[in-house]
């Protein structure tokens, strides 16, 4: 390949000029009128799983474009799920996005690092599952746990008392 | 895998000249030669490797425990070129007790990260005019206690979990005897401070 | 989630791993080798005495307690691998979530339970010599052939 001149620019600090990112969330439907809203904090490798539970499984988590409160209709519950590896520096942030979560909400810990630390439990950095700075409803097992585990697991929500 | 000849023969032409950094040049046969100096020369050193040999890409700086010997302060530095990339490791030892040298930020400006966490991991001071430079924590939490990379660091989960296969087959309660470590777990009278 | 609303999983897929309790002697090594100290296994020893027709007694041991735990398992596989018995082994099946983490530990009898999912090993590429265990069990089998006869 013969050098091309590439001219990116150096990056800038500041505001975004849109208002910075959204986070994106994903509707669940339930059944009973119930709709959760799913987010994912997406930490480590278990991300990717969530990223391809959402491109392989369209019908059952669809992006939301529109605002949060837009539908009023039905009732909705937040959903948090926490997929990857949380270090102890990483653990008061995790605790803030759950703070911030509208309720009714839930949290799901995906996967073995978020559950119990998982390999990495005998680390001197780590937290050894999320349950120690979140309330969990449920513990998603798996390193990583595949897509169809994480649909398995947003089916059986349904079941959780929302907080 | 051998270190061509032409690279060799430089990398000990430029670390014998001036100026002089007491250098020895070492192939330990995996394909990369590495530069020993005392710790007095090694801001020179490293000047050296950019400035003398080009070896502008600075890739990392971390640090080796290795217990009584001290510290060993590792750098890898390269000139990238197309079908021929030139690299070296750059080394010197500290002293265990207070292992301290100086910053070689202001030839590789990258190297500040590595120096913070170096320092973070290893407790080693990195100078600046002879003063040891305040280093704020990168990966650890602010209430973190001791340096998580030296050898006589302890694991404390590895400590306080006991170890399931601890037992023998056809146990059902680990005896008191004298029973197997779990792998990389040192005896508990020879780890610790 | 049944396996026919899944997609199709790629052969030898890390789903939970099933234990065949007959197989095991409590040797120990899956939770010697197991990274994530995730195997926990209690046993006994018992004594076989000798049979009628003389010799020693034996010692054997029995399995009490084995245990997984899911919310630690990295499914690295080297569990299954060390086994020597092949006590251990892969279904495509997956552990289901739960909402307490306390029953993301599996005992014996639900390890057990995965059994039947297992999958049958790939068959051999048709080049290959027959497995040892056919040629041996055909030995016994034309032995007790031969022995009936007479």
């Amino acid at each position: 390949m013969t050098g091309v001149e590439v001219h990116l620019g150096l990056p800038t600090v500041g505001p975004a000029p849109d208002g910075g990112a959204r986070p994106q969330s994903y509707r669940v439907e339930v059944g009973d009128g119930y709709a959760l809203q799913v987010l994912d904090l997406g930490l480590a490798c278990c991300a990717v799983e969530f990223v391809s539970a959402v491109a392989a499984f369209p019908d059952v988590l669809r992006p939301e474009d529109d605002d949060v409160h837009a539908d009023s209709a039905r009732s909705r519950v937040a959903v948090m799920v926490v997929s990857g590896t949380v270090t102890d520096k990483m653990a008061p942030a995790v605790r803030r996005a759950y703070d911030r979560l509208p309720e009714p909400r839930l949290v799901v810990s995906f996967g073995s690092c978020a559950s119990s630390g998982g390999p990495y439990w005998d680390s001197y950095c780590v937290t050894k599952g999320i349950d120690q700075v979140v309330p969990v409803d449920l513990y998603v097992p798996g390193c990583p746990p595949r897509p169809e585990a994480l649909v398995q697991a947003l089916r059986a929500l349904d079941g959780c008392a929302p907080r | 895998m051998t270190v061509p000849g032409e690279w060799a023969v430089a990398v000990r032409a430029a670390y014998d000249g001036p100026p002089a950094v007491a250098a020895t040049v070492h192939d330990d046969g995996f394909g990369l030669l590495a530069v020993d100096v005392p710790a007095e020369r090694w801001l020179d050193a490293v000047r050296l490797a950019h400035d003398g040999l080009g070896l502008v890409f600075f890739d990392w700086l971390s640090a080796v425990d290795e217990l009584d010997g001290g510290f060993r302060l590792v750098c890898h530095v390269a000139a990238h070129a197309p079908g021929a990339v030139r690299h070296l490791l750059l080394r010197t030892l500290l002293a265990r007790e207070r292992p301290a040298v100086d910053s070689v930020a202001e030839v590789f400006a990258g190297a500040a990260w590595h120096e913070r966490e170096t320092h973070e991991m290893f407790g080693v001071d990195f100078l600046r005019d002879g003063e040891a430079l305040d280093l704020a924590p990168l990966l650890l939490p602010d209430s973190f206690e001791g340096h998580p990379l030296r050898k006589d660091f302890v694991l404390a989960s590895r400590v306080a979990k006991p170890w399931p296969g601890a037992k023998e087959p056809g146990e059902s309660a680990a005896s008191s005897r004298r029973r197997p470590r779990a792998p990389g777990v040192p005896d508990p009278g020879e780890w610790g401070p | 989630m049944t396996v026919s609303e899944r997609s199709a999983l790629p052969a030898r897929s890390r789903g939970v791993i099933a234990l065949v309790e007959e197989n095991c002697t409590s040797c120990m090594l899956c939770a010697r080798e197991c990274p994530a100290w995730c195997i926990y296994i209690d046993s006994h020893q018992e004594t076989v005495p000798a049979g009628p027709a003389g010799g020693r007694d034996r010692t054997r041991n029995v399995l009490d307690r084995f245990a997984i735990d899911w919310s630690l398992c990295m499914y690295c596989s080297i569990c299954v691998e060390v086994c020597p018995f092949e006590a251990l082994s892969w279904s495509p099946e997956l552990a289901p979530a739960e909402p307490d983490i306390r029953d993301l530990l599996h005992e014996r009898d639900r390890l057990g339970s995965w059994a039947p999912s297992v999958p049958p090993p790939d068959a051999l590429d048709e080049r290959a010599p027959a497995p040892k265990e056919l040629a041996a069990a055909e030995k016994v089998a034309a032995r007790q052939r031969r022995s009936a006869q007479r």
